[in-house]
């Protein structure tokens, strides 16, 4: 009997206790931090202990941790504590991420987070945190949310709750308006929305409950949510940034999570592309609008009359617009408006639209050539002036009389008037900024140079216009993804001076990543996806062979890329010819990416069913394409990524040229510099697909030779860089099998988490002992 | 007043005008073969817009600066643009034309005044388009003379191989010199270049040549001269008396005489006794 008891006693105990140590509660820098998790790994201390820095200093910082080891977990919890501790140091956390299921990830995980503040101060929590997303995401009308695209939905949106529609509604009630938006407008406001974690769907709920619309409410309650979490565009796309965010309090912290491709975004967001469509398009829209106004004049002309008043005085429409009016605001960044009355050149309907027809003949007509042109925009000015007489001061203008005049004509379908309201945007950007820019005028793609396509290139060439803005109202702006090597070369290119550059690395139980640089085949050709060599037949047969082994010996997945869509066809035919695809149909099943979304999302679950059953599958897919940015291959899904070649980017585009020579002029970074630093963080983007985690494990196959040299090698991240050894810079195929044999067989043994416990896994006993602090201090490398 | 702005395809204007000149068979409007031009645009009311619009500004060229106000130039402006309206719309083209010559006699100095001169926002344009292009220049340059240096090196350590190897038969120290000369004639020819580049229109004040720099405009703000009147501040309470005072009438007596240091200051005990007065004589009354 007592024996016994005794025994449950001792249960009792032990759970009590295990319950106790449960969870971490830490110390970062004398911050007390809640972190959710019962283990901690040290880069994440160490990572927390380099924010809670940058946020002291209320400056900037670019910080790079490999993927799978808890970035936003960390984020999140240093950032809310500090919050906790600081109410009027940091009021709000903007977290800004790329696609919607990172959105929801992230969200996800504040949820645990917040779980465990509950818990644990068994206060009434009240936190408020949302994600926001376009209106596709977050409408429940039954009507319009059955729509597919995105455009679709924002103009039906528009067309239900535009002021003027309902004010219509209110002398003629058949009028269709959206009645989540209207029940929102009449009793929304005034009741906050309850703290709380709510996800996209969380909103829908609450919307459908309370029968308010969840986009609006959104929208307005991130005004004084605790946390927001976003897209990048919300931020950093001037035409959307200012009917957002313009709100934010400047005690925020923003986070960019996944930044390495931050410059494209920020580079994408200004630039324009015009086509031979949208100007036939665009006429269309012209002749709408002509249509509208001579149907208005005879039978509402005060209205015009009323517009035009206002333009002569110089009123600022933010006076009298409503948040559904703002459809889409100015393209250029809000401190380049002109704040003054628009020119009297375009003030009346009819000469505005004269202005824009005149301006469209233009474009058609410097669409109309046969050879390629590029000039800077005071160019272009000059010309459009001494051809058509148009000066830049109308031009400056463009977008924002387009908007007050679709208001006034009261048009409800705005996603008709896209094409019109990009060429007004053009027209505003190419008027306002004078550098930076350029415009090129290409007749036809360079592979099909028979048949006419011309298209306008309107490309911002200065990323740090876009982001300047946000580096300059918040205090604080992270910056941090698990690929930002060199870290060195992102203040420069964004323009931005940070307080901490920090690296960290992963610490390993055991190394889990096998990074091998293949530099020639067993004939001793060397393998390279260099231009002058890539139709060489030998390379293409080494690289099939290459395949062939790994094919082999790897278990379950592997992940192969290429450089480029062209390539990998070529590659593929001709390994074909060769035999070789059939003999690797032997040992795995082959899929394809392609162009095509929808073909290649199929392909990608076929794949995993077969991973899952059988001998496994080899996914061919390519570098900066759909795969080798948002798609992670955890554990058995990708056992090894072989990246054939170095993904440079395709360097005879004009606009790159372009790009390039701008950054040598301003920024003094040497071309080849910066396309060996884009490759590079391409090339480890694909690698890093297959390590997700600190249990998981995989071979990193670089099959170019030019991999081996020091400026390429030293640009690849560090934690890839720390288990490349002399020994594996220059392989054959041969040798590779053999060390990717030996690899395999030893990580394919058991793997429990006490053999992590103390080396790359903390309990917060051993987070406290002397030793582990100092090895700590040393995963940090400040750049 | 204006050329025919009618449109006919080329092998018609070849036809018609085969002596050169000749009335439009539209409107009877003596032409000149030469006149014609090829249609620039698809539509061809731009073409003729735009003809019109060239015409029109070349009367009314009025500058910003010409105004006072914002709002009168784009007043301006607009009246403008409907003038160009309603000749390429064919609305109330006589009254229209009376208008404008009206308008032209009138302003016949301003106009040819404006005639050579640019409007502000122009002059920026070309300003950066020549900037631009020095820039550029400047940088084909450098590229050039580091090309240049590059080479230079590469064959001034040749020629030291050569040296030492031939070293028994001719000083070196000759041939490094006569090298040293090219390279320094060559360096200097590249720096005269470069001396080029920079433009010869810029005045030492970094304004440009012939650009408008509009003297009269600064217009005249009428304000009245500011005017110094008396402090006189209302107590509602009996008169104060006069900080001199207060030591004749025996005030002084009453407060503590100022020490040595406090004296150093600027200090004297007269000051407090009047602050003090002036404390308790004030709000006496009511008002």
């Amino acid at each position: 009997m007592i024996p016994k008891l005794c025994y449950f006693l001792k249960l009792l105990v032990f759970i009590i206790l295990n319950n106790l140590i449960l969870k971490l509660k830490l110390n970062i820098d004398g911050l007390l931090v809640y972190f959710p998790y019962d283990y901690i790994y040290p880069e994440q201390y160490s990572y927390m202990l380099e924010l809670k820095r940058t946020l002291d200093a209320k400056g900037h910082g670019v910080l790079e941790m490999p993927s799978g080891t808890g970035k936003t977990i960390s984020l999140l919890s240093l950032i809310v504590a500090y919050q906790k501790a600081y109410p009027l140091e940091v009021t709000k956390l903007v977290y800004c991420s790329r696609t919607v299921p990172e959105i929801e990830k992230v969200v996800e995980e504040l949820r645990k987070l917040m779980d465990y503040y509950t818990k644990q101060t068994e206060a009434k929590n009240d936190f408020l945190a949302l994600a926001l997303s376009s209106r596709k995401n977050l409408c429940i009308h039954p009507e319009v949310s059955a729509l597919r695209f995105g455009k679709e939905v924002d103009g039906k949106c528009h067309s239900l709750t535009a002021s003027y529609i309902r004010a219509q509604h209110h002398s003629n009630p058949s009028q269709p308006v959206c009645q989540f938006y209207e029940e929102f407008d009449a009793v929304g406001r005034q009741v906050p929305i309850p703290p709380g974690i709510y996800n996209l769907d969380d909103l829908k709920d609450f919307g459908r409950r309370k029968g308010w619309c969840p986009y609006f409410l959104a929208r307005y309650a991130i005004l004084h949510a605790n946390i927001v979490v976003y897209s990048y565009h919300y931020l950093l796309d001037p035409k959307i940034a200012d009917l957002v965010s313009k709100e934010l309090a400047k005690k925020s912290v923003v986070v960019f999570d996944e930044a390495h491709n931050i410059d494209n975004v920020c580079i994408d967001s200004m630039s324009v592309n015009i086509t031979r469509r949208t100007l036939d398009r665009c006429q269309t829209n012209v002749e709408t609008l002509q249509n509208t106004i001579s149907r208005i004049k005879e039978t509402d002309a005060a209205k015009l009359r009323e517009e035009y008043s206002r333009l002569v005085e110089g009123l600022k429409e933010a006076n009298v617009a409503r948040e559904t009016d703002m459809y889409l605001s100015n393209p250029v960044l809000p401190d380049e408006i002109l704040q003054e009355a628009v020119p009297g050149s375009i003030r009346t309907a009819e000469h505005f639209v004269g202005f824009m027809k005149r301006f469209l003949e233009y474009l058609k007509a410097r669409l109309r050539i046969h050879h390629v042109v590029q000039e800077s925009a005071p160019q272009f000015l000059k010309d459009i002036y001494e051809k058509v007489c148009i000066d830049r001061k109308p031009l400056r203008f463009c977008a924002e009389r387009l908007r007050s005049l679709l208001r006034t004509l009261e048009i409800a379908d705005i996603a008709d008037f896209s094409a019109i309201t990009l060429i007004s945007h053009f027209a505003t950007l190419v008027s306002t900024y004078s550098k930076g820019f350029t415009i090129i005028i290409e007749p036809f793609e360079d592979r099909t140079p028979t048949i006419a396509n011309p298209v306008l290139h309107f490309s911002c060439m200065d990323p740090s216009i876009a982001i300047k803005p946000v580096f300059g109202r918040f205090q604080s702006v992270i910056i941090t993804s698990g690929t930002l090597s060199p870290l060195d070369i992102y203040p420069r290119i964004l323009d931005f001076r940070p307080v901490t550059v920090a690296s960290f690395t992963m610490t390993l139980a055991r190394t889990c990543l096998c990074p091998l640089i293949v530099g020639r085949g067993n004939d001793q050709v060397a393998m390279t996806s260099k231009f002058e060599t890539r139709e060489d037949f030998a390379v293409i047969r080494n690289y099939g062979n290459l395949l062939l082994e790994m094919s082999a010996i790897v278990p379950d997945g592997i992940v192969a890329f290429f450089t480029s869509y062209i390539y990998m066809e070529n590659i593929v035919a001709s390994w074909y010819e060769q035999g070789i695809l059939e003999n690797i149909q032997r040992n795995k099943l082959i899929f394809i990416e392609t162009q095509d979304a929808a073909e290649t999302s199929m392909a990608l679950e076929k794949y995993q069913e077969a991973c899952e059953n059988g001998r496994g599958a080899i996914l061919l897919s390519v570098a900066r394409g759909k795969v080798s940015e948002g798609i992670d291959f955890v554990h058995h899904y990708g056992r090894a990524v072989i990246m054939f070649g170095v993904p440079y980017v395709y360097t005879q585009s004009r606009i790159l040229k372009a790009r390039l020579e701008y950054l040598r002029d301003q920024f003094q970074i040497r071309e080849n510099d910066f396309l060996t630093f884009d490759a590079m963080r391409h090339a480890a983007q694909c690698v890093g697909r297959a390590i997700r985690g600190k249990t998981d494990y995989g071979l990193m196959i670089f099959a170019d030779k030019r991999y081996a040299r020091a400026d390429k090698r030293g640009k690849l991240p560090r934690w890839i860089q720390e288990h490349l050894t002399d020994g594996s810079l220059n392989l054959t195929i041969d040798e590779t099998v053999q060390l990717g044999k030996h690899f395999l067989r030893q990580m394919a043994q058991p793997f429990r988490q006490e053999d992590q416990l103390g080396l790359s896994l903390l309990t917060l006993e051993q987070l406290q002992s002397e030793d582990m602090l100092q090895k700590i201090a040393q995963i940090a490398q400040q750049a | 007043m204006f050329v025919c702005v009618c449109f006919r395809c080329e092998s018609c204007v070849e036809m018609l005008f085969v002596r050169g000149s000749g009335n439009c068979v539209q409107c009877n409007t003596p032409l000149r073969k030469s006149n014609f031009r090829v249609q620039l645009f698809e539509d061809p009311a731009i073409d003729k817009e735009v003809e019109i619009r060239k015409k029109v500004l070349k009367i009314y060229n009025k500058r910003e600066f010409d105004f006072s106000t914002l709002k009168e130039y784009n007043d301006y402006l607009e009246q403008v643009e409907d003038i160009v309206f309603n000749l390429t719309n064919n609305i109330d083209v006589e009254r229209t034309k009376q208008m404008m010559e009206q308008y032209q006699r009138d302003n016949k100095d301003i106009i040819q005044r404006n005639k050579a001169k640019l409007t502000r926002e122009q002059e920026e344009l070309e300003e950066l388009l020549l900037q631009d292009h020095q820039d550029s220049e400047q940088r084909r340059l450098e590229t050039l003379q580091e090309e240049q240096r590059h080479l230079q090196a590469k064959r001034i350590n040749k020629q030291a191989l050569l040296d030492e190897l031939e070293i028994s038969k001719l000083p070196a120290a000759v041939l490094l010199a006569q090298h040293k000369d090219r390279a320094s004639q060559l360096e200097t020819q590249i720096e005269k270049q470069k001396q080029n580049v920079k433009p010869a229109n810029i005045f030492s004040t970094g304004i440009m040549m012939g650009q408008t720099v509009s003297l009269a405009s600064v217009s005249r703000v009428e304000e009245v001269l500011y005017v110094y009147q008396l402090l006189c501040i209302d107590t509602y309470g009996p008169p104060v008396l006069e900080l001199d005072q207060l030591g004749r009438l025996g005030y002084l007596n009453h407060v503590r005489t100022a020490s040595p240091q406090d004296q150093a200051g600027g200090y004297t005990s007269g000051l407090a006794c009047h602050r003090a007065i002036q404390d308790a004589f004030s709000g006496l009354f009511p008002s």
